[in-house]
């Protein structure tokens, strides 16, 4: 087989066709980095019970508001199963994540600098309803709380109700006339006016959002921190280059040792390259992050490839030295490579059940605990795929070509 | 002289040998105990960016100033970088104001009781599963069943040997590590399909013959896997000496792949003979 012809082979052009693609999916995209690469902190929060899905919903919305009004930018809250909050910070420094969560979000409402409620007053916060360009917020307050509240809100009609969150005014609504008459109410009400409709609602919602701050449905605990610097996690990866082209070097001495023929580095090498193109581009399209865990993924999908493409070669050499002819020994090679692939499948389909506990577990309950072995599993059995199926089939073509001379 | 060949003949003495080794490593492991990092026992890690030298005992009295009645433990120091361990929860703003003048915080971990506890269930289960699968696609390969059991052997000896290896050498179990025995259950059996698919299902040669290309294959493939990982634990050690748990990895998979050379081809390969052997 010529070059010619190797080049026009369908896998051929395929994993051309791919590696071009996934470049070009690299450098439009980019590749998103975990938060251990480029710097910043996962916060792990457990509620005290499990909650059904509309309860997450609103703790999750809740811890959402309050890490917005402190300022902090490029948060992500999620809910990790029916027990679990994971909070993700991009480009904090460890220093700040304490000073961040440690924050109990205390809530205030003061009259004339008199306080009128706390957080642990509220027992319940209502929808929020608009009308025109009038708001209004419903909640209920516990026994204390309304008598409280009446007796700072007497004769008060117009004033404005100044509400903090840890100290910081965040809202100041006019108080509202049958709320200052002195009698106490478990049933309360803030509203206010805004320009638009548009502005009513967002208003409206951010109260709600503050009210249920301070009344948060479940008590929730920190039970995990996990931060790294910028600085950190730019060491991580120009060591697990260094790391990955030190592997490369050993294991192309190793083959130049074991076969005497320099020229099957070549292809073992950029098989090997061409399969972290291809998962570190497809990771780029479906916005997959790539973190430490899915780094050990692709050295370990990259490290089983290469003992394939072991597999693969001694198989055609071993088909090239018993049979004679140049016709029959093509054709002994093609069933020498037949026989290769029964194990490369076989050995990827036992690595893949190996995996699958494991990303299940990540994608039901994302990354706390185990889960944090989600981008490993991924990107091992991703690496795996496009191994077995794209890379290795052109590779074992390649061989066919070097040796039919 | 013993040829290879020769070597190769008298196998059931040979099945011994990894049998031993995982049964030395079953006593260790229950013996020594298996350190567990901070994810599954609870504490807190600390990387430090040093900005003047100090010596371990004054940064272990510094960090000790801010959290009274706790264990601080001064892991390492070097490259300006130290790693520093505390039991229990901390608090990371007292810890860095104490190091104003001595340095930065790089990375910070710290986790409560109940994820660690969560977090041992979940390996449990994941190895578990991993391994009843694995077994199960094994079983649809080759639907037999001597063959089958002959490579589940060898990859429990693998983990088995490997878990011990940390034992022996304070490897800590984590999340990290579990993930590392999970890629040795693939490499393992990797060799493992090799060998039973050579002297099974090929017809030319002897068995001894089609054993001996096997185990050319096979050791090729060892030699190459376990030098990169020789290679990613001297980056770490040297070079980023954060990245502790990439450096764990490595080191499981290197006692795993130096067991996995032993268990496919005295273990495996014996009894595939023996089996070989009974059936004609």
């Amino acid at each position: 087989m010529k070059l010619k012809e190797f080049l026009k082979d369908k896998r051929v052009l395929l994993l051309i066709v791919l590696v071009i693609a996934s470049i070009g999916a690299i450098s439009v995209l980019g590749i998103q980095q975990g938060l251990d690469l480029k710097g910043g902190s996962t916060i792990q929060i457990q509620l005290e019970k499990p909650v059904d899905t509309a309860t997450m919903n609103t703790v999750t919305a809740v811890l959402d508001k309050r890490l917005n009004i402190f300022g902090v930018k490029d948060v992500k809250v999620y809910p990790s199963g029916n027990q679990n909050v994971i909070v993700e910070i991009a480009g904090v420094q460890p220093e700040d994540v304490a000073k961040i969560v440690g924050s109990n979000g205390k809530f205030e409402a003061k009259i004339n600098n008199q306080t009128a409620l706390v957080g642990s007053d509220i027992t319940q916060v209502k929808t929020y309803q608009v009308t025109g360009t009038q708001w209004q917020v419903p909640f209920t307050v516990s026994l204390d709380g309304a008598n409280r509240f009446a007796q700072v809100a007497k004769g008060q009609a117009g004033v404005p109700v100044e509400m903090y969150l840890d100290d910081e005014l965040i809202t100041s609504p006019e108080l509202a006339e049958e709320l200052a008459n002195g009698n106490p109410s478990t049933d309360v009400m803030i509203s206010g006016g805004a320009a638009t409709k548009e502005e009513a609602q967002t208003e409206a919602k951010s109260v709600q959002t503050l009210l249920q701050s301070g009344a948060l449905p479940v008590k929730v605990k920190i039970v995990g921190v996990s931060s790294v610097s910028a600085d950190l996690g730019d060491q991580f990866i120009n060591g697990a280059l260094i790391a990955g082209l030190l592997a490369l070097v050993v294991i192309a001495a190793i083959i130049i040792l074991r076969y005497r023929t320099p020229i099957l580095v070549v292809p073992i090498i950029i098989t090997s390259i061409a399969e972290l193109i291809l998962v570190l581009g497809a990771a780029a399209v479906i916005h997959w992050n790539i973190d430490l865990a899915a780094i050990a993924g692709i050295i370990a999908a990259i490290g089983t490839g290469v003992d394939d493409q072991i597999i693969i070669t001694d198989e055609v050499l071993k088909g090239f030295s018993e049979k004679k002819g140049k016709r029959r020994r093509l054709a002994g090679v093609r069933s020498q490579i037949k026989g290769a692939f029964f194990i490369i499948f076989a050995a990827a389909g036992t690595l893949i059940a190996a995996m699958l506990p494991l990303a299940y577990i990540g994608f039901s309950r994302g990354a706390t605990g185990i889960g944090v072995l989600s981008g490993f599993a991924f990107t091992t059995v991703l690496g795996v795929l496009i191994g077995i199926f794209i890379t290795r089939p052109v590779y074992a073509k390649f061989i066919e070509m070097i040796l039919d001379k | 002289m013993i040829t290879l060949e020769r070597f190769l003949e008298s196998y059931k003495p040979l099945i011994a040998i990894p049998l031993v080794i995982t049964i030395i490593s079953l006593v260790l492991i229950a013996t020594m105990g298996i350190n567990e990092g901070i994810e599954l026992k609870g504490g807190t890690v600390v990387v430090i960016e040093l900005e003047k030298s100090v010596s371990q005992n004054e940064l272990q009295s510094i960090i000790s100033s801010t959290v009274p009645g706790q264990q601080v433990d001064v892991k390492s120091i070097n490259n300006d970088q130290a790693t520093v361990d505390i039991t229990g929860d901390t608090d990371v703003v007292k810890i860095s104001a104490a190091l104003k003048e001595t340095g930065t915080i790089t990375s910070y971990r710290s986790v409560g009781p109940v994820l660690s506890a969560e977090s041992m269930t979940q390996i449990y289960y994941a190895l578990a599963f991993a391994f009843i699968f694995m077994s199960i696609t094994v079983f649809i390969i080759f639907r037999d069943v001597v063959p089958s059991m002959a490579i589940i052997l060898a990859a429990i000896s693998d983990i088995v040997i490997a878990v011990g290896g940390m034992s022996l050498f304070g490897i800590p179990l984590s999340i990290a590590s579990v993930g590392a025995l999970l890629m040795l259950i693939g490499y393992s059996v990797d060799t493992d399909i090799l060998l039973t698919t050579r002297v099974l299902k090929r017809k030319e040669g002897t068995i001894t013959q089609r054993a001996k290309d096997a185990m050319k294959t096979g050791i090729t493939m060892a030699i190459t896997s376990t030098s990169s990982m020789v290679a990613l634990y001297l980056v770490v050690v040297f070079l980023i000496p954060a990245a502790q748990t990439l450096a764990d990895i490595a080191a499981v998979l290197i006692i795993g792949l130096l067991a996995d050379i032993m268990t496919t081809w005295l273990m495996n390969l014996g009894i595939l003979r023996w089996y070989t052997e009974a059936r004609q």
